[in-house]
């Protein structure tokens, strides 16, 4: 696959100006020229301001922005699911494959455009593998004889050939139900495919094998498929994971409802400001360079670019740790161990039925968490990590085994008392919030555990101070983003005072701004207040970054419980459990490596890697290398 | 300990292996049995036999689960129906506000079981046979395929809709909520925390689910193909045959006057 920008676009738009509520008075497309002021937390108006883009046939684009600013939006133009499905107000022009996407209905698109969201449980309509992958097939009245080689054949693209045609979905990890989906989307042989990060709900584990996937399918020369379809000619794709989007080699970022920029994926990632502009995370690789004073050329896009760039300029590495040494804490200052253990949980064992056996989601656990420490819960889906998590303020029960809080046992004690000094964070926050108002939604708990009057209020406003939503009181919460949610889900936590804090997946399906936000502000009240903190995340971004000390889960048992910079020095333990490193951890391995310096642990932040190549001095700095040095100084090192 | 989200047990068992509508048929008569009689000796067969049938299949953890609803019905309804029955017989229990006579026990029992029985055939049938057999099971009685589906659909989502619910209940739960009240207001009332994020969830995952299943291509305008084409066998006429003699004879012995109280 490779753009072919000669060619007749796949997808072309013209003064696209859309919003979601219905019947209103839509301005000019070109009225919302250079609207600067525009605020994708904002709700309500144009999501698509004037916007005009074409999608080059045969590209693997990514679009990239804020959460908010019309990522899927777009993408749902693509197979009228706007304006047809979710009709709103709309206007402009849409041609998709040659085909009029604003008169056509969805199901007629579907002959030529697949689609993959990133809720999988949502996409998954049988009760069996086979199922699942007959039924768009079915839907585009496939004849029966075509059906069993496209169902063999999808299933092969997606790497489930091995799997049992009668197993059904439920009885799937997350990696394999989304790569289900894939399978059910290919058999439909689309020319264009669409995915709505694809991977945000997944674990590293089956991050990796979708993107495998979606490897395979953007490379899909030589497909063996049958009824002569070679692979989707043109695949969109919208993610927040940086990784993801190096995979595409045509880039868009959306600002403001608009395209700001777009081009070849290099030209686009290695514009900082731009990237900074649109809300969307510099590449690290991108960012330690150009914070080393790079020129914009010079800046290399992976990790292997960098490494190889460092190793030809002779720039020297210094790690930030050697083994034996006393090891930094976290990139965000977080608080290590202080010796007063708040939750002790000995020889835990939860278990769960399926309708065929008992599993045993956690099988003897032992874990100490001291106060004011930040532990990250990382582990694939189904390796024990949320349930072991909920038995930390006694929403689950153990079934052997105890749980202390502070030294008390937490099935003694009522949900009153342990929820007041323990707060949990669920992952989504649509699946707390119910009140007509920011406020109410805030002081729900504290009122429960007895608060009134003004100590209410205040707790209340203490609380919306915190996570600055100060000035939102009176907003509905269901009208603000999902970052801002997320921040009234931990501010109704924080009005209560509490203990300690468990995080569920708290960055899903935040854009790197407000993931910074809400991890900065959780940072921070964990260095001022000294609260607590347990999360449980399969961001290895936010892990790295924030927690001092991991513990990994496999298989319902306690597999790792250390350092995380430990944790990351050790590329077969990464392997082994399927974590990916962020990109700072895999340059910073891979020098060690080249440099012979067996003994150093990586650096963990861009910030790191930036004074690590820094020690080397101003040459690293200016991008000149030791060899052009010592060409200037006449090899004089005295 | 929790439980999974699914009803369908996947097993190899001779009822798994029938047509759909032979499960209907079967199940049918085992409803028309339970409705036919108002003794509870009688009722209690079509009852034992949907329970034992369920049991053999797998389908005891779904049992489980849905016990609570079984054991509500069955308690609220021996305490209401007495009041929808003349008074007969010896009495049982004797108040300043009424009497309990062993005519209105039984007609309560009776009443309790068959509500037992319906709901235990009904997770039989969900237990044995997947949401596509059901469709298509459905569709080969002539209804037409969009309402099908939207069963088919329906009883996919319940199990989400059950696991969404337990999430609602423990984040409110974790923020000091406890569901009851001093009188049905305040016990509605505790409710609301609970009821409006489910719905809300509910309302975007529908929406999601839609919009997913119309760019799978799904249109209930257009042709389609059936690859799940399930043949009726010899075993599934026996076994209609079966239902249809269940239904008959009780009907029929009903008429005679046997099974009544």
């Amino acid at each position: 696959m490779g753009s072919d920008s000669t060619g007749e676009p796949a997808a072309k738009l013209r003064d696209v100006v859309f919003a979601y509520d219905r019947g209103l008075d839509l301005p000019a497309a070109d009225s919302f020229a250079d609207d600067e002021a525009y605020d994708p937390d904002d709700r309500g108006g144009a999501v698509l301001r004037g916007l005009d883009l074409d999608i080059p046939a045969g590209s693997f684009t990514v679009i990239m922005g804020a959460s908010g600013g019309g990522k899927s939006t777009l993408l749902r133009t693509f197979n009228a699911i706007i304006p047809s499905f979710v009709t709103g107000s709309f206007a402009g022009d849409i041609e998709v494959l040659g085909r009029d996407a604003t008169s056509a209905r969805v199901p007629e698109m579907a002959d030529d455009v697949g689609m993959v969201l990133q809720d999988y449980e949502s996409q998954l309509f049988g009760t069996s593998v086979t199922s699942e992958t007959v039924f768009g097939p079915e839907n585009l009245a496939v004849p029966i004889d075509d059906i069993d080689p496209r169902v063999e054949h999808a299933l092969s693209v997606a790497g489930l050939s091995d799997l049992d045609r009668r197993r059904p979905p439920d009885a799937l990890s997350g990696g394999q139900k989304q790569r289900l989906v894939f399978a059910g989307v290919v058999a439909n042989h689309p020319e264009l495919l669409l995915l709505d990060e694809p991977t945000s709900d997944l674990d590293p584990a089956g991050s990796h094998d979708t993107l495998e996937v979606i490897r395979s399918l953007a490379d899909a020369d030589g497909f063996d498929a049958p009824e002569g379809w070679n692979g989707p000619e043109t695949i969109v794709t919208i993610t927040h994971e940086i990784e993801e989007a190096l995979l595409a080699d045509h880039a868009v970022l959306l600002r403001a409802g608009q395209v700001y920029r777009q081009g070849p994926i290099r030209e686009v990632f290695t514009d900082v400001e731009a990237l900074h502009n649109a809300r969307v995370a510099v590449p690290p690789v991108v960012d330690t360079f150009d914070r080393l004073g790079w020129s914009r050329e010079d800046l290399p896009l992976y990790p292997d670019e960098a490494v190889e760039a460092v190793l030809e300029r002779a720039l020297e590495w210094t790690p930030p740790a050697r083994r034996g040494d006393s090891l930094p804490g976290a990139p965000a200052g977080t608080r290590q161990k202080t010796g007063d253990p708040v939750f002790e949980l000995e020889d835990i064992v939860h278990e769960y039925e399926t309708d065929r056996e008992t599993v045993r989601a956690v099988d003897g656990v032992d874990l100490t968490v001291e106060s004011g420490e930040v532990v990250a819960i990382v582990g694939h889906n189904g390796s024990g990590k949320t349930t072991l998590a909920k038995h930390l303020n006694g929403l689950l029960e153990p079934d052997s085994g105890e749980a202390r809080w502070r030294g008390r046992d937490v099935a003694e004690r009522s949900m009153s008392e342990i929820g007041r000094a323990v707060g949990y964070v669920f992952q989504n926050p649509d699946h707390q919030i119910f009140a007509d108002t920011v406020r109410d939604e805030v002081a729900f708990g504290p009122e429960n555990f007895g608060m009134t009057g003004d100590e209410l209020d205040q707790a209340v406003t203490e609380a919306l101070e915190t996570v600055e939503l100060d000035g939102l009181e009176d907003a509905d919460p269901f009208n603000l983003s999902k970052g801002q949610r997320q921040r009234v889900a931990l501010a109704s936590i924080l009005a209560t005072d509490p203990d300690a804090i468990v995080f569920d997946e708290p960055t899903t399906g935040l854009d790197a701004t407000q993931r910074d936000q809400f991890m900065n502000l959780v940072a921070r009240l964990n260095r001022e207040t000294s609260v607590t903190i347990a999360m449980v995340t399969h961001s290895m971004h936010t892990v790295a970054q924030y927690a001092p000390r991991t513990v990994v889960m496999d298989d319902g048992q306690k597999a790792f419980d250390g350092p995380t910079r430990e944790l990351f020095a050790d590329e077969s333990l990464l392997e082994r459990w399927n974590l990916e490193p962020p990109q700072p951890i895999e340059v910073s391995n891979r020098l060690a490596a080249e440099t012979g310096q067996d003994d150093a642990l990586p650096a963990l932040s861009v910030d790191e890697l930036v004074a690590g190549l820094e020690t080397a001095g101003s040459d690293a700095a200016s991008g000149e290398t030791h060899a052009e040095a010592d060409a200037a100084t006449g090899g004089d090192h005295s | 300990m929790s439980s999974s989200p699914s009803l369908y047990a996947d097993r190899d068992t001779f009822i798994h292996r029938l047509n759909a509508r032979s499960k209907l048929a079967l199940i049918t008569g085992l409803f028309v049995m339970a409705y036919s009689f108002t003794d509870p000796v009688w009722v209690f067969v079509p009852l034992a036999a949907s329970f034992l049938a369920l049991v053999a299949v797998g389908g005891w953890p779904n049992f489980k689960r849905l016990s609570f609803i079984v054991v509500a019905l069955f308690l609220v309804g021996f305490a209401v129906w007495p009041a929808f029955t003349h008074s007969g017989g010896a009495v049982l229990l004797s108040t300043p506000v009424g009497t309990l006579t062993e005519r209105e026990v039984l007609f309560a029992l009776g009443r309790s079981e068959r509500i037992a029985a319906f709901i235990i055939g009904g997770l039989l049938f969900v237990t044995t046979t997947s949401n596509e057999e059901i469709v298509a099971g459905m569709r080969s009685l002539g209804i037409p395929f969009a309402f099908c589906f939207a069963v088919g659909t329906a009883l996919r989502l319940f199990p989400t809709f059950l696991g969404s619910a337990n999430t609602v209940r423990q984040a409110q739960a974790a923020r000091g909520h406890e569901v009851g009240g001093n009188n049905p207001v305040t016990l509605l009332r505790s409710y609301i925390p609970l009821l409006i994020p489910v719905f809300m969830t509910a309302i975007r995952n529908v929406q999601t689910q839609a919009m997913a299943l119309e760019a799978r291509g799904f249109d209930t305008r257009g042709d389609r193909s059936f690859y799940n084409r399930q043949p009726f066998q010899t075993v599934d006429w026996a076994v209609v045959v079966v239902g249809l003699v269940a239904a008959v004879v009780s009907v029929a012995l009903r008429l005679q006057g046997f099974g009544t109280i």
